[in-house]
């Protein structure tokens, strides 16, 4: 008892007390907890506020104050002041438009530092333009393709749809028929040439591999492979009609008609649009219109200018039948620009888009033509005016070369995914399993991307039994630009999988996902792992 | 005289004392007592300063850990007490008598405690030598609140870990050896 004088040691005891004490006060003061937050969480605001507050369950002093913006950058906002339990924050001038992370880390009075969130939005969520794919063009294949393609599309309809006219409509005459049969073969070795071209640029391969088994293989095993055994099958039948010249030509050159429709509905961006009870239908409406009205050109202007007499029976039966071809063709036609661009604006902002916007601008001189053949041409020519049937044959030889300029541009939509297709592969989710002893969980973020997202989680035990929790709450945070955890309550739907609704996770990246499972009231499992989503 | 009664021993104790308050900063409803040794009769004391985010606490369920037993509440005025009995996973012997079931759980309701106010809820509870010397004991509770708020204190840390990795720690004590 010498070493230290009762007096010290009595200082330093009640020293050692007096801490003890005041740190097991610390005890009974609680985590702070967010009450509110303005701007609230998922609030859209009209307008940037000039200010942001936080009110917490007890007075906290800030640690880190962050913003994150539209563009994934944080800024620190170092002007706060405190007002009892709510910390006002000075927000920063000229915030844009989209989605931003109030983001905050705050230390209560135990000490313990504690963080969150707050998603807000000024004028609408950010919504991220899709990136685009960057590839390799292997430009030889890709022109290949498309040769082999306007080929295919000049056989099936100019070759076909002329055989059909002459079967069904008139002029006989021989030339038409070589020109004909000419366009069909140069659509078989087209057609057959693409199938080894789409198997090089589905194996990303060159132009020296073409002789490769295994690339005519793959080629074949694509929808374009379909699409060659069908039009291949409507290009022989068209052929035998044109040999046969008899009583069956008119039955095989309709099969041959229907067959170019079902062919081009076998395959293509349009075919695999959904829905397809609808899509199919359409495409083999298109595709049949097209090769009524581009096949009957050649046979219409060759008798226009030879036998201009016995042209006037060929016209009438034509314009009388035309109608019942054309109008499903546009109908058709529209129908499917609907499914395919979906938003007025992919017109321009889309290859797509641009496309069809060309493809439409080609038509309007096309259908020009055709009206003007229709209401001032077709009459004279028939009572045998000379001057209009030399005018409607030069119209006549203007329509063909404006629809094959047309089948150049269709050709091109091979190259561009339709803004449908677009907005499918954006949609995609982003998908995420935990599994530990206890449970398991599938995360799945709707689209995968960052932006307003919907998830959704199904649990199961650890060993794939039914897991009946009572609560589930997903917590979302992203370390690597500050944000802190945003904890949404998940909400269970009739078929047992939870989801949450309405978040909004404004930055693209790796984010740390958290799933708590409460399994009882007393015991809860907490899934954790990183989840990716795309720009 | 009471100054002459100090000793290095009281300097220790008190410096327990400090390191096991150090330890329970972070919880939010905690023990009192986080030390105990094992077959030996603990009193529980549960502190709770505070609501559900600003709500007053109607409701506190405890969780009683297997290899405690005979558990007794102690009344508290303005509350009402329940037990929950039911089997034990084993038998545990209290002084010579196997005991295979017995309370659970203890819910205390039917009172409201403001969250700007403070106050404690004590039960008894013998811990069997079954137990382990060394491990920490968890009480999982659970908090209520109008509304439907709700605070679960039920998270046991993992090996390796403490209660200040987890947000929302169950309060525990640390086991001594048997005195």
């Amino acid at each position: 008892m010498s070493a230290i004088s009762d007096g010290v040691k009595r200082t330093i005891v009640a020293a050692l007390v007096l801490v003890a004490v005041l740190l097991a006060a610390g005890d009974a003061f609680a985590h702070a907890s967010l009450i509110r937050s303005s701007p609230a969480d998922g609030a859209v605001l009209a307008t940037a506020p000039s200010s942001f507050a936080l009110t917490f369950s007890e007075p906290t002093s800030p640690l880190s104050l962050k913003l994150v913006g539209p563009d994934g950058s944080a800024r620190v906002l170092d002007k706060s002041v405190l007002r009892d339990a709510t910390i006002d924050i000075v927000a920063p001038t000229g915030l844009d438009k989209g989605s931003y992370v109030l983001s905050w880390r705050v230390v209560s009075e135990d000490g313990h530092p504690v963080g969150g969130s707050a998603v807000f939005s000024i004028g609408a969520p950010s919504a991220r333009p899709s990136t685009t794919a960057i590839e390799l063009i292997d430009w030889p294949i890709r022109s290949g393709i498309w040769l082999a393609k306007i080929i295919t599309y000049a056989a099936l309809f100019i070759g076909i749809g002329g055989v059909f006219f002459q079967s069904w409509i008139g002029d006989r005459s021989a030339s038409v028929g070589r020109l004909c049969t000419g366009l069909i073969i140069a659509g078989l070795a087209a057609v057959s040439l693409s199938v080894g071209f789409q198997g090089l640029d589905a194996l990303g391969l060159g132009l020296a591999n073409i002789a490769r088994p295994t690339v005519w293989s793959v080629g074949f095993s694509t929808s374009l492979g379909n699409l060659a055994s069908l039009a291949i099958a409507a290009m022989v039948t068209a052929l035998v009609a044109m040999l046969s010249r008899g009583r069956i030509a008119r039955p095989l050159s309709l099969i041959a008609l229907a067959l170019v429709g079902i062919a081009l509905a076998s395959s293509g961006h349009a075919s695999a649009a959904q829905p397809q009870w609808l899509t199919r239908p359409a495409v083999f409406l298109h595709g049949v219109g097209i090769a009524f009205w581009a096949g009957a050109l050649v046979p219409l202007a060759s008798a226009l200018a030879s036998r201009p007499s016995e042209s006037t029976n060929v016209l009438r039966r034509f314009s009388k039948l035309a109608p019942w071809f054309v109008l499903p063709l546009i109908a058709a036609g529209v129908l499917l620009a609907f499914v395919q661009v979906r938003a007025l604006d992919a017109l321009w902002t889309t290859a797509y888009g641009n496309i069809l916007v060309v493809k439409l601008a080609l038509l309007v001189p096309l259908f020009a033509l055709a009206v003007v053949n229709r209401l001032w041409l077709t009459k004279p020519a028939q009572g045998g005016e000379a001057r209009a049937t030399m005018r409607l044959r030069r119209s006549v030889g203007f329509e063909l070369v404006l629809i094959v300029l047309i089948f150049a541009i269709a050709g091109l939509w091979r190259f561009t995914p339709p803004p449908r297709a677009l907005a499918e592969a954006a949609a995609v989710p982003a998908v995420l399993h935990i599994h530990s002893d206890k449970a398991m969980a599938d995360l799945e973020i709707t689209p995968g991307k960052a932006g307003p997202v919907r998830a959704s989680i199904a649990i199961m035990t650890g060993d794939f039994g039914p897991l009946d929790a009572k609560a589930v709450t997903l917590v979302l945070s992203n370390p690597d630009v500050g944000i802190e955890a945003i904890r949404r309550p998940a909400q269970i739907s009739a078929d047992g999988v939870w989801s949450v609704e309405g978040l909004n996770l404004p930055v693209p990246g790796i984010w740390k996902a958290r799933i708590d499972i409460l399994i009882s009231d007393f015991e809860l499992v907490k899934l954790e792992d990183k989840i990716e989503l795309r720009p | 005289m009471f100054v002459r009664t100090l000793n290095l021993k009281s300097i220790l104790t008190a410096t327990a004392f400090l390191a096991t308050g150090a330890t329970a900063v972070s919880a939010h409803v905690t023990l009192e007592n986080q030390l105990a040794p094992v077959a030996s009769t603990y009193k529980a004391v549960f502190r709770v300063g505070h609501g559900c985010e600003g709500k007053p606490t109607i409701k506190i369920r405890v969780q009683i850990p297997e290899g405690v037993i005979a558990v007794k509440p102690q009344p508290k005025p303005g509350w009402t007490v329940a037990k929950v009995k039911g089997p034990y996973d084993k038998a545990y012997d209290y002084y010579g008598t196997p005991t295979s079931e017995g309370v659970k759980e203890i819910v205390w309701s039917g009172g409201s405690l403001p969250d700007d106010e403070y106050d404690e809820f004590v039960l008894r509870a013998y811990l069997t030598g079954d137990l382990v010397a060394g491990s920490t004991l968890y009480f999982p509770i659970v908090q209520e609140c109008p509304d439907g708020a709700v605070e679960r204190w039920i998270e046991i840390p993992a090996a390796g870990k403490s209660a200040d990795d987890y947000e929302q720690p169950a309060p525990g004590v640390k086991l001594q050896p048997k005195e």
